[in-house]
Protein backbone atom coordinates (compact mmCIF):
# COMPACT_ATOMS: atom_id res chain seq x y z
CA UNK A 1 0.00 0.00 0.00
CA UNK A 2 2.26 2.18 0.76
CA UNK A 3 4.35 1.86 -2.30
CA UNK A 4 0.86 2.59 -4.29
CA UNK A 5 0.73 6.25 -2.36
CA UNK A 6 4.36 6.61 -2.93
CA UNK A 7 3.95 7.09 -6.82
CA UNK A 8 0.98 9.87 -5.95
CA UNK A 9 2.60 12.69 -7.06
CA UNK A 10 2.78 15.64 -4.48
CA UNK A 11 3.22 18.31 -7.51
CA UNK A 12 -0.39 17.37 -8.32
CA UNK A 13 -2.05 17.60 -4.84
CA UNK A 14 -4.24 20.49 -5.60
CA UNK A 15 -7.60 20.66 -8.07
CA UNK A 16 -5.91 23.38 -10.03
CA UNK A 17 -2.75 21.47 -10.65
CA UNK A 18 -4.59 18.49 -12.01
CA UNK A 19 -7.02 21.50 -13.69
CA UNK A 20 -4.58 22.59 -15.67
CA UNK A 21 -2.58 19.05 -16.35
CA UNK A 22 -5.96 17.87 -17.42
CA UNK A 23 -6.34 20.68 -20.50
CA UNK A 24 -2.90 20.56 -21.54
CA UNK A 25 -2.85 16.53 -21.79
CA UNK A 26 -5.82 16.51 -24.44
CA UNK A 27 -5.46 20.07 -26.70
CA UNK A 28 -2.35 20.81 -28.12
CA UNK A 29 -1.53 24.38 -26.70
CA UNK A 30 -4.02 26.72 -24.35
CA UNK A 31 -3.88 30.15 -23.77
CA UNK A 32 -3.66 31.99 -20.41
CA UNK A 33 -6.73 33.51 -20.50
CA UNK A 34 -8.69 30.02 -22.22
CA UNK A 35 -7.57 28.28 -19.26
CA UNK A 36 -8.67 31.08 -17.06
CA UNK A 37 -11.97 30.45 -18.52
CA UNK A 38 -12.02 26.72 -18.34
CA UNK A 39 -11.11 26.57 -14.73
CA UNK A 40 -12.96 29.57 -13.74
CA UNK A 41 -9.71 30.84 -11.74
CA UNK A 42 -8.42 34.37 -11.11
CA UNK A 43 -5.31 35.74 -12.83
CA UNK A 44 -3.59 35.29 -9.64
CA UNK A 45 -4.41 31.95 -8.77
CA UNK A 46 -4.09 30.41 -12.05
CA UNK A 47 -0.60 32.40 -12.74
CA UNK A 48 1.11 30.82 -9.35
CA UNK A 49 -0.06 27.33 -10.10
CA UNK A 50 1.49 27.69 -13.52
CA UNK A 51 4.64 28.83 -11.80
CA UNK A 52 5.00 25.84 -10.02
CA UNK A 53 3.99 23.28 -12.86
CA UNK A 54 6.33 25.19 -14.76
CA UNK A 55 9.52 24.84 -12.13
CA UNK A 56 9.17 20.73 -12.41
CA UNK A 57 9.82 21.32 -15.95
CA UNK A 58 5.55 19.60 -16.79
CA UNK A 59 4.37 22.37 -18.72
CA UNK A 60 6.18 24.95 -21.01
CA UNK A 61 4.83 28.85 -21.88
CA UNK A 62 5.25 29.45 -25.33
CA UNK A 63 5.21 33.81 -25.53
CA UNK A 64 4.13 35.16 -29.08
CA UNK A 65 1.94 38.20 -30.47
CA UNK A 66 -1.08 38.10 -31.94
CA UNK A 67 -1.01 41.66 -33.62
CA UNK A 68 1.02 43.67 -31.17
CA UNK A 69 -0.72 42.04 -28.26
CA UNK A 70 1.17 39.65 -26.48
CA UNK A 71 0.29 36.12 -25.95
CA UNK A 72 1.09 33.25 -23.64
CA UNK A 73 0.33 29.74 -24.29
CA UNK A 74 1.31 26.54 -22.50
CA UNK A 75 1.78 23.29 -23.95
CA UNK A 76 2.68 19.94 -21.99
CA UNK A 77 6.37 18.64 -21.59
CA UNK A 78 7.47 14.79 -22.44
CA UNK A 79 8.26 14.84 -18.87
CA UNK A 80 4.81 16.29 -17.68
CA UNK A 81 2.52 13.86 -19.82
CA UNK A 82 4.83 10.75 -18.13
CA UNK A 83 4.37 12.37 -14.58
CA UNK A 84 1.08 12.73 -15.15
CA UNK A 85 0.01 9.12 -16.83
CA UNK A 86 2.24 8.11 -13.35
CA UNK A 87 -0.29 9.96 -10.94
CA UNK A 88 -3.33 8.82 -13.08
CA UNK A 89 -2.16 5.34 -12.39
CA UNK A 90 -1.65 5.65 -9.33
CA UNK A 91 -5.12 7.11 -8.78
CA UNK A 92 -6.83 4.71 -10.26
CA UNK A 93 -4.69 1.67 -8.27
CA UNK A 94 -5.95 3.41 -5.07
CA UNK A 95 -9.49 3.02 -6.15
CA UNK A 96 -9.72 -0.77 -7.24
CA UNK B 1 -10.27 7.23 -1.15
CA UNK B 2 -13.25 9.59 -1.73
CA UNK B 3 -10.55 12.22 -2.66
CA UNK B 4 -8.94 10.25 -5.23
CA UNK B 5 -12.10 9.44 -6.44
CA UNK B 6 -13.12 12.99 -6.69
CA UNK B 7 -9.51 14.17 -8.82
CA UNK B 8 -10.24 11.39 -11.38
CA UNK B 9 -13.99 12.73 -12.02
CA UNK B 10 -12.18 16.46 -11.84
CA UNK B 11 -9.70 15.22 -14.15
CA UNK B 12 -12.47 13.78 -16.66
CA UNK B 13 -14.51 16.19 -16.87
CA UNK B 14 -12.12 18.96 -17.29
CA UNK B 15 -10.40 16.86 -20.41
CA UNK B 16 -14.20 16.19 -22.15
CA UNK B 17 -14.71 20.17 -21.36
CA UNK B 18 -11.41 21.74 -22.75
CA UNK B 19 -11.72 19.24 -25.63
CA UNK B 20 -15.03 18.47 -27.26
CA UNK B 21 -18.44 20.62 -28.09
CA UNK B 22 -21.15 18.80 -25.51
CA UNK B 23 -23.87 21.19 -26.14
CA UNK B 24 -24.68 19.51 -29.22
CA UNK B 25 -28.38 18.81 -28.67
CA UNK B 26 -30.59 15.57 -29.65
CA UNK B 27 -33.44 18.09 -30.86
CA UNK B 28 -30.72 19.70 -33.29
CA UNK B 29 -30.70 16.24 -34.67
CA UNK B 30 -34.68 15.59 -34.69
CA UNK B 31 -35.29 19.03 -36.29
CA UNK B 32 -33.05 18.67 -38.98
CA UNK B 33 -34.19 15.27 -39.59
CA UNK B 34 -37.55 16.58 -40.01
CA UNK B 35 -36.89 19.54 -42.20
CA UNK B 36 -34.95 16.67 -44.79
CA UNK B 37 -37.82 14.51 -44.58
CA UNK B 38 -40.33 17.43 -45.35
CA UNK B 39 -38.01 18.32 -47.86
CA UNK B 40 -37.78 15.31 -49.94
CA UNK B 41 -41.23 14.38 -49.35
CA UNK B 42 -41.78 18.02 -51.78
CA UNK B 43 -39.47 16.88 -53.97
CA UNK B 44 -40.93 13.20 -54.21
CA UNK B 45 -44.42 13.82 -54.45
CA UNK B 46 -44.40 17.59 -56.60
CA UNK B 47 -40.95 18.59 -57.69
CA UNK B 48 -40.20 15.13 -59.84
CA UNK B 49 -43.71 15.52 -61.46
CA UNK B 50 -42.47 18.67 -63.41
CA UNK B 51 -40.91 18.82 -66.85
CA UNK B 52 -36.72 18.34 -66.04
CA UNK B 53 -35.23 22.09 -66.10
CA UNK B 54 -38.00 23.17 -63.57
CA UNK B 55 -37.49 19.84 -61.69
CA UNK B 56 -33.42 20.88 -61.31
CA UNK B 57 -34.39 24.69 -60.89
CA UNK B 58 -36.96 23.53 -57.55
CA UNK B 59 -34.98 20.88 -56.27
CA UNK B 60 -31.79 23.16 -56.09
CA UNK B 61 -34.25 25.85 -54.11
CA UNK B 62 -35.51 23.14 -52.06
CA UNK B 63 -32.32 21.86 -50.93
CA UNK B 64 -31.23 25.61 -49.73
CA UNK B 65 -34.24 26.27 -47.93
CA UNK B 66 -34.41 22.40 -46.04
CA UNK B 67 -30.36 23.26 -45.84
CA UNK B 68 -30.90 26.73 -43.93
CA UNK B 69 -33.75 25.63 -42.04
CA UNK B 70 -31.94 22.90 -40.53
CA UNK B 71 -28.65 24.35 -39.61
CA UNK B 72 -30.34 26.89 -38.02
CA UNK B 73 -32.70 24.72 -36.05
CA UNK B 74 -29.26 22.77 -35.26
CA UNK B 75 -27.44 25.96 -34.07
CA UNK B 76 -30.59 27.17 -31.88
CA UNK B 77 -31.53 23.93 -30.01
CA UNK B 78 -27.62 23.61 -29.57
CA UNK B 79 -27.32 27.51 -28.70
CA UNK B 80 -30.30 26.28 -25.59
CA UNK B 81 -28.34 23.62 -24.54
CA UNK B 82 -25.27 25.49 -23.71
CA UNK B 83 -27.33 28.27 -22.32
CA UNK B 84 -28.75 25.59 -20.37
CA UNK B 85 -25.60 23.59 -19.37
CA UNK B 86 -24.09 27.40 -18.46
CA UNK B 87 -21.31 27.21 -21.03
CA UNK B 88 -19.80 29.40 -22.91
CA UNK B 89 -21.43 28.62 -26.67
CA UNK B 90 -18.86 29.74 -29.05
CA UNK B 91 -15.33 28.37 -27.63
CA UNK B 92 -12.25 27.32 -29.64
CA UNK B 93 -13.65 24.14 -29.71
CA UNK B 94 -16.66 25.33 -31.94
CA UNK B 95 -14.65 26.74 -33.82
CA UNK B 96 -12.62 23.71 -34.45
CA UNK B 97 -15.54 22.05 -35.26
CA UNK B 98 -17.24 24.30 -37.78
CA UNK B 99 -13.86 24.17 -40.02
CA UNK B 100 -13.30 20.59 -39.40
CA UNK B 101 -17.23 19.67 -40.56
CA UNK B 102 -17.73 22.62 -43.41
CA UNK B 103 -14.36 21.48 -45.16
CA UNK B 104 -15.53 18.17 -46.47
CA UNK B 105 -19.03 19.72 -46.70
CA UNK B 106 -17.96 22.32 -48.95
CA UNK B 107 -15.71 20.11 -51.17
CA UNK B 108 -18.88 18.07 -51.68
CA UNK B 109 -20.99 21.49 -52.33
CA UNK B 110 -19.15 22.64 -55.36
CA UNK B 111 -18.43 18.85 -56.73
CA UNK B 112 -22.56 18.62 -56.78
CA UNK B 113 -23.16 21.76 -58.37
CA UNK B 114 -20.63 21.32 -61.04
CA UNK B 115 -22.31 18.09 -61.85
CA UNK B 116 -25.52 19.61 -61.87
CA UNK B 117 -23.88 21.70 -64.69
CA UNK B 118 -23.36 18.90 -66.11
CA UNK B 119 -27.01 17.50 -65.97
CA UNK B 120 -25.83 14.44 -63.59
CA UNK B 121 -27.91 15.76 -61.07
CA UNK B 122 -28.57 11.70 -60.01
CA UNK B 123 -25.15 11.21 -58.42
CA UNK B 124 -25.73 14.11 -56.26
CA UNK B 125 -28.03 12.69 -53.59
CA UNK B 126 -25.17 9.84 -52.93
CA UNK B 127 -22.22 12.35 -53.34
CA UNK B 128 -24.01 14.56 -50.76
CA UNK B 129 -24.53 11.48 -48.04
CA UNK B 130 -20.94 10.40 -48.72
CA UNK B 131 -19.69 13.90 -48.47
CA UNK B 132 -21.28 14.43 -45.25
CA UNK B 133 -20.36 11.52 -43.66
CA UNK B 134 -16.74 12.38 -44.19
CA UNK B 135 -17.36 15.78 -42.24
CA UNK B 136 -19.18 13.80 -39.46
CA UNK B 137 -16.71 11.59 -38.99
CA UNK B 138 -14.06 14.71 -39.91
CA UNK B 139 -15.86 16.29 -37.02
CA UNK B 140 -16.84 13.20 -34.45
CA UNK B 141 -13.57 13.55 -32.64
CA UNK B 142 -14.25 16.70 -30.67
CA UNK B 143 -17.89 16.02 -29.57
CA UNK B 144 -20.03 12.63 -29.19
CA UNK B 145 -18.67 9.76 -30.38
CA UNK B 146 -21.65 9.09 -31.89
CA UNK B 147 -21.44 11.36 -34.94
CA UNK B 148 -18.50 9.10 -36.00
CA UNK B 149 -21.12 5.56 -36.24
CA UNK B 150 -23.50 8.26 -37.87
CA UNK B 151 -20.69 9.61 -40.16
CA UNK B 152 -20.26 5.88 -41.31
CA UNK B 153 -24.18 4.88 -41.91
CA UNK B 154 -24.41 8.13 -43.94
CA UNK B 155 -21.84 7.26 -46.41
CA UNK B 156 -23.02 3.53 -46.33
CA UNK B 157 -26.36 5.11 -47.33
CA UNK B 158 -24.58 7.22 -49.87
CA UNK B 159 -23.09 4.55 -51.90
CA UNK B 160 -26.27 2.54 -51.98
CA UNK B 161 -27.75 5.77 -53.54
CA UNK B 162 -24.92 6.12 -56.49
CA UNK B 163 -25.37 2.08 -57.07
CA UNK B 164 -29.31 1.96 -56.84
CA UNK B 165 -29.37 5.95 -58.87
CA UNK B 166 -33.32 5.64 -59.46
CA UNK B 167 -33.84 5.09 -55.74
CA UNK B 168 -31.52 7.73 -54.64
CA UNK B 169 -34.79 10.25 -53.12
CA UNK B 170 -35.18 7.08 -50.76
CA UNK B 171 -31.76 6.82 -49.28
CA UNK B 172 -31.01 10.24 -48.93
CA UNK B 173 -34.16 10.39 -47.15
CA UNK B 174 -33.17 7.93 -44.88
CA UNK B 175 -29.79 9.18 -44.57
CA UNK B 176 -30.43 13.06 -44.05
CA UNK B 177 -34.18 12.23 -42.62
CA UNK B 178 -34.65 8.93 -40.77
CA UNK B 179 -30.89 8.62 -39.06
CA UNK B 180 -31.37 12.10 -37.74
CA UNK B 181 -34.19 11.72 -36.32
CA UNK B 182 -32.97 8.26 -34.96
CA UNK B 183 -29.80 9.45 -33.65
CA UNK B 184 -31.55 13.17 -32.15
CA UNK B 185 -33.98 10.65 -30.10
CA UNK B 186 -31.07 8.27 -28.65
CA UNK B 187 -28.79 11.36 -27.64
CA UNK B 188 -31.83 13.11 -26.14
CA UNK B 189 -32.55 10.52 -24.37
CA UNK B 190 -29.04 9.92 -23.76
CA UNK B 191 -27.17 12.91 -23.05
CA UNK B 192 -29.43 16.03 -22.79
CA UNK B 193 -32.35 14.69 -20.35
CA UNK B 194 -29.10 13.66 -17.93
CA UNK B 195 -27.62 17.18 -18.02
CA UNK B 196 -31.52 18.37 -17.13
Amino acid sequence: MTNIISNLNKAFDSRIRLGIMSVLMVNDAVDFNNLKELLELTDGNLASHIKALESFNYIESKKQFIGKKPNTSYVITELGQQSFKQHLNALEKLIT
Amino acid sequence: MEKQLEDLKAIREMMEKSSKFLSLSGKSGIGAGTCATIGATVAYFYIFHQPRTVAVQLLILDAVIVLFIAVSLGIYFSYQKSKNRNEKFVSKVLIKILYNLFLPLFAGGLLSIILIHRDQIEIVAGLTLIFYGLALINTSKYTYEEIHFLGITEIILGFFAVIFLNYGIIFWTLGFGICHILYGIVMYFKYDLKNK
